[in-house]
């Protein structure tokens, strides 16, 4: 390679990168508005971007997963906790934080200040970051509700306790009637194929129960309603 | 030494020095209370986020005044004159030191811009702009006066404008947080992958010519397309930076692909400076300086090339942003790249300033002192890296809660902490070495009390 060549990998090397840079710069400038929801980003936004600066708050937390890493990320603070644990972390971390390995200042923060912070996060948390960071993401939620809601409406347990009626007698969740015990407070004593057993005959298992049989139905049939039972008790699959 | 001002460059190596001490003592307690439950009482006067922000800006602070005593040695050697104006380098050290301690002290009363790494007040950065063109002037015009320009100058006075001139852009106030960190990059990206390198890659251009005797016109050929290949690479290579930011999504794209070719002239820097020293003309000679050459180019490819690339691509990238990952990335990147940098040069240059013959010096404890310190900050980070893995899985993927996440973490923010130790202890040798070097042993008696008593 000659000295020439040299200079001009140099030249040309710089060049392109810097006008591809200078332009994307350019058009991200004008995106930023769109991105950021700057129509909401008033004065009390920047108050509390700058409170949130005056006490050096970054050089704990990351935010855009950026500063510093002993604390948790403040970008979707406010839709991961929201307004209210975010004001009493903030006026008392002594308490918030009582039991915790790591403590958080006390700021001594004035009301007004506090309103500010959390508009600050609360703008900040509608920032369109392609979904950043995995932990908190839109996404993800979502899914993990779809799947929620698809497994109970599939659940054959689920299908075949709505088809029996069972919520005549008994509550699940905040549905049914409290004649009989909950559901779930059943399905924490008792595993599937006891379920399963007592359904068949209930007498057998529990004398003088007012419990009806379900005699009509089968053998897997019962078990499915087992396993949805139990699987609904708090402290299991949760 | 072949120029009487190039002696200016001392007193900023022992200013740089000291502040290394005081920045791994800082960090070392910033580990420990990773693991350590600090008393409420203590973190309200004394928390965490005031000991970073010194840990960061004295390493800041310490690098650049580094540079800035290394510019000064190397001036008068390429161009052949004296420094333009002695006593005003003088005046800009005390200016920048007072700053420095100006800033330090603020910190810990809570004056503070509150910006990671950018934190110290407006009032400050002007003082820092005003020791910055001080510096400039005096390097520019000396180079001017002289007229002769080398592509090593060139390269060393094109990093050092762009430095300055990058950081004029962390010093307002931004409303909207996602330009905030947009240009908060420029000043950081634009520096450590940008003009940093720039003057890294001179710094090492003209050790590599001093020590090694090959012939100028390869070492600067071979500079050129390091240059070329660093800000191809570099400056759209800020765009992994932007993926999740507010940004718009090409930048996973630019992003991606640029930073992905970071490593390559890293590489190419490795490759020049082995192929260097195969056709060297002169001896190895003094060895530690070689090692701490050898050391330098080969942890700057690892923290900075590899480690960098590690987590580079959006895919991944998504799930380490912002976790211990980072860290590890940076304290490899910044020790490997900046630090041995400095120290390589200082150990090139101190000897040289007092008038060794040769530019041997004695180097019974340095050579310890090396390993104890890379040994200590290759710990460190791979026990950050598996810190980071673990912080990525437990809450980026698993979506435990941060503090559930962290408890597991502990563990090995204590094993940090221990190769911590060993980095300070390394520290203080390295720099007890360096400020009291001694002639070689092997010297006559009466040369080395000629040159003590110089």
């Amino acid at each position: 390679m000659s000295n020439k060549t040299a200079k001009l990998i140099f030249w040309i090397g710089t060049l392109v990168s810097l006008v591809l840079f200078l332009a994307l710069t350019v058009d991200t400038s004008r995106q930023f508005a769109a991105l950021t929801h700057a129509d909401k980003l008033d004065d009390q936004v920047v108050a509390g971007k700058h409170a949130f600066e005056h006490r050096n708050c970054n050089d704990c937390h990351t935010i855009l997963g950026f500063g510093s890493y002993y604390a948790p990320d403040l970008t979707r603070t406010y839709s991961r906790i929201g307004e209210d644990a975010i004001i009493r972390r903030l006026q008392q971390p002594e308490v918030a934080f009582a039991d915790d390995f790591r403590k958080m200042p006390q700021q001594h923060l004035s009301q007004q200040e506090i309103s500010d912070v959390v508009a600050y996060l609360r703008w900040v948390s509608n920032i369109e970051n392609h979904d950043w960071p995995p932990q908190d993401s839109q996404t993800r939620w979502k899914s993990s509700t779809d799947r929620l809601l698809a497994a109970a409406a599939l659940s054959p347990g689920a299908a075949l306790i709505q088809q029996e009626n069972c919520l005549v007698c008994h509550t699940l969740g905040s549905q049914g009637e409290s004649r009989g015990p909950r559901l779930e407070w059943i399905g924490g004593r008792r595993n599937a194929s006891w379920i399963a057993g007592y359904l068949a005959d209930p007498q057998k298992l529990a004398p003088g129960s007012p419990m009806p049989d379900f005699a009509h139905l089968t053998p897997g049939q019962r078990q499915m309603i087992g396993e949805f039972i139990t699987a609904a008790a708090a402290g299991r699959g949760r | 030494m072949t120029h009487k001002t190039q002696s200016i460059a001392y007193p900023y190596f022992v200013v740089a020095l000291l502040l290394f001490v005081l920045q791994v003592i800082v960090g070392l307690w910033l580990a420990v209370q990773y693991f350590v439950t600090v008393p409420q009482a203590f973190v309200n006067v004394f928390p965490f986020s005031t000991a970073r922000a010194m840990h960061t800006n004295l390493l800041v602070l310490w690098l650049l005044l580094g540079f800035m005593g290394c510019t000064y040695y190397l001036v008068p050697e390429e161009t052949g004159t004296d420094i333009a104006w002695p006593k005003m380098a003088v005046a800009q050290l005390v200016l920048l030191s007072l700053t420095g301690v100006a800033a330090l002290v603020g910190f810990v009363l809570g004056w503070t811009q509150g910006r990671p790494l950018l934190e110290i007040p407006t009032t400050l950065d002007f003082l820092v702009v005003i020791g910055a063109l001080m510096f400039l002037a005096n390097i520019g015009v000396t180079m001017i006066r002289a007229k002769r320009w080398t592509a090593v100058q060139g390269s060393l006075l094109g990093g050092l404008v762009f430095l300055a001139v990058m950081y004029l852009f962390g010093i307002p106030f931004y409303r909207n947080l996602a330009e905030d960190w947009y240009y908060w990059w420029w000043v950081i990206h634009l520096w450590v992958e940008g003009a940093w390198e720039l003057i890294a890659a001179a710094l090492t251009a003209f050790i590599l010519i001093k020590l090694t005797g090959v012939d100028r016109k390869v070492v600067e050929k071979w500079l050129y397309v390091e240059l070329g290949l660093f800000l191809f690479t570099g400056i759209s290579g800020t765009g992994h930076h932007y993926y999740w930011l507010g940004a718009p999504k090409y930048w996973l794209w630019v992003g991606g692909i640029f930073s992905a070719l970071e490593p390559v002239p890293i590489l190419l820097m490795v490759v020049d400076a082995f192929r260097d020293v195969r056709d060297r003309k002169t001896a190895i000679h003094p060895r530690l300086t070689w090692v701490y050459l050898v050391g330098m180019v080969v942890l700057h490819f690892v923290g900075a090339g590899m480690f960098g690339f590690a987590h580079t691509l959006p895919m991944i990238n998504y799930y380490t942003h912002g976790s211990q990952v980072t860290v590890s990335h940076g304290h490899l990147s910044f020790y490997g790249a900046y630090v041995l940098l400095n120290l390589t040069f200082f150990y090139f240059a101190i000897p040289r300033i007092k008038g060794f013959p040769n530019g041997d010096y004695n180097q019974k404890t340095g050579q310890f002192a090396f390993w104890l310190t890379t040994l200590g900050v290759l710990g460190m980070g791979l026990a950050f890296g598996v810190a980071g893995v673990l912080q990525t899985y437990l809450e980026r993927i698993q979506g435990q809660p941060y503090m559930v996440a962290q408890e597991p973490i502990r563990f090995w923010m204590a094993i940090v902490a221990a190769h911590g130790l060993m980095v300070v202890a390394g520290a203080l040798l390295v720099v007890k070495h360096l400020l009291t070097l001694k002639p070689a042993t092997w010297k006559p008696a009466a040369e080395i009390g000629r040159v003590v008593a110089a």
